[in-house]
């Protein structure tokens, strides 16, 4: 049955932004915004990091600029870091219709940002991060810490899940000489947070830490235990970490969307929906294992959840797999044949992206529906679920 | 599959070792059995639940938390 009710969606981005994403998410904000903020909702987009320089981009400035001048949409950059990219100037003149935030030390759009998800997710005492990106490599990491400080300073207890190369950020013993201390700053929030009468929750995914040599098993007692860890991290299970996604809180991650409605009275019992884009080819990175092994152990524990492949993720259901006899890696077109049936799980494929590339889903995996940008907006913003978490993979 | 070809799936997150099962028992043939190693949570938590699926599931403790697990058709 469908309900009739405002949504508030907040995007936060700060990794490169292809052409090709600009364009499908400016298309799906601009059909599900495509009214005023009365009838249609807030629909608010926070940039920091790799991702501002898609407001200078020949080939996305006018696609965000058109955006922009939507009546629901609000754009907000990052002062700091567009300065410190050196692109202030370029986009204040090109791009008038994006808000940018005042000089603050690193903090001012961090403060926006918690303040707006803690408007948006009322009653809120968490506020969480995915974090997939190691430390120093990337600069995602400080992007989390940003985060989470202010939101413990907004009066939220922080929490961490650390997945794929984001547990490296677990490593003990980190001395970087010249870049802000992950791990001590990690510990140094948990302590103080702690402290503090709040509760904060920072884990590492076992499966992930267990691959890295994180949590070693002690021959003694035939169980693992951490290795090199920081002590204000929990090694823990895949799935205890995603019973946590059952919790009406705002989860960012390093390209996120959260939608929830606002005119209604406050659901805290319905979990919140799941989307899961998947963008990277199949086996070349852990990306798609990663995202695929989320969402399904998220649809096992009974969150409806929604896989669409996008992007470079549709090479997943192109062509036969075939992995050779000692290559240890999942065939992701069987794992995705094998978990169909799962009544929680929907998987979905994004034409245009086929469309783009040339290609077309297999035969043996056609039974998977083909979206749209207007079928993608109607499903994101599908007004059954009282909130939904997007994340990218 | 026979029971001579004896994986060990006692590294696999219980959500791996589902879809992993999943897979190799679709390939299964009616008669066929398939034989792995498992922990006890994976036993309780993911192996024994496909008794419920029309398969016949059996384990024996082969060492501390060591199952040798067996799913046939």
């Amino acid at each position: 049955m469908k309900h009739s009710a405002l949504q508030s969606s907040t995007f936060f981005f700060c990794t490169p932004l292809s052409h090709e994403r600009i364009q499908w998410c400016t298309e799906c904000i601009a059909s599900g915004a495509g009214g005023t903020p009365d009838e249609k909702g807030m629909f608010t987009v926070f940039v920091t990091g790799d991702a501002l320089f898609s407001f200078v981009d020949a080939q996305s400035r006018d696609a965000w600029n058109a955006l922009s001048e939507v009546p629901a949409v609000q754009i907000i950059a990052d002062g700091d870091e567009l300065r410190l990219h050196g692109l202030c100037d370029s986009v204040a003149k090109g791009s008038p219709g994006i808000t940018v935030t005042g000089r603050g030390g690193g903090t001012l759009f961090w403060k926006q940002l918690v303040s707006h998800l803690v408007e948006e997710w009322k009653g809120t005492k968490k506020g969480a991060f995915l974090l997939c990106h190691p430390p120093y490599m990337s600069r995602i990491p400080v992007h989390m810490l940003r985060f989470l400080s202010e939101a413990h300073a907004a009066g939220l207890s922080p929490e961490l899940y650390a997945y794929l190369d984001g547990v490296h950020n677990i490593h003990n013993g980190q001395r970087p000489s010249e870049f802000e201390n992950i791990g001590r700053t990690i510990a140094t929030i948990s302590m103080t947070a702690g402290e503090r009468g709040k509760d904060p929750w920072f884990a590492a995914c076992s499966r992930c830490a267990t691959a890295r040599g994180y949590f070693q098993m002690n021959p003694g007692t035939g169980y693992c235990e951490p290795a090199s860890c920081i002590d204000e991290i929990t090694i823990r299970p895949l799935k205890e970490i995603l019973g946590r996604f059952s919790g009406y809180y705002p989860i960012l991650s390093h390209t996120s969307v959260e939608i929830v409605a606002t005119n209604r009275s406050r659901d805290t019992e319905t979990p919140p929906r799941l989307v899961i884009f998947i963008t990277n080819p199949p086996y070349g990175t852990e990306w798609t294992f990663g995202g695929l092994s989320l969402a399904l152990a998220t649809a096992m524990d009974g969150i409806p959840t929604t896989v669409i492949f996008i992007e470079h993720g549709v090479y997943s259901l192109y062509g036969t797999h075939e992995v050779p006899p000692n290559d240890k890696v999942f065939n992701v077109q069987e794992m995705v044949a094998a978990t169909g049936d799962i009544p929680s799980l929907c998987y979905l494929v994004h034409a245009p992206s086929l469309e783009r590339r040339g290609i077309a889903v297999e035969d043996h995996l056609s039974g998977i529906q083909e979206v749209q940008n207007t079928d993608l907006a109607g499903i994101l913003w599908d007004q059954e679920f009282p909130a939904t978490r997007i994340l990218f993979f | 599959m026979d029971d001579d070809a004896v994986n060990d799936f006692t590294e696999l997150t219980c959500t791996n070792l589902m879809i992993k099962l999943k897979i190799l028992l679709n390939k299964l043939t009616p008669g066929e059995t398939l034989a792995f190693v498992a922990t006890r949570e994976q036993v309780d938590n993911t192996c024994a639940p496909f008794s419920s699926n029309g398969y016949h599931v059996a384990w024996d403790q082969d060492a501390e938390n060591r199952y040798l697990v067996r799913i046939g058709k």
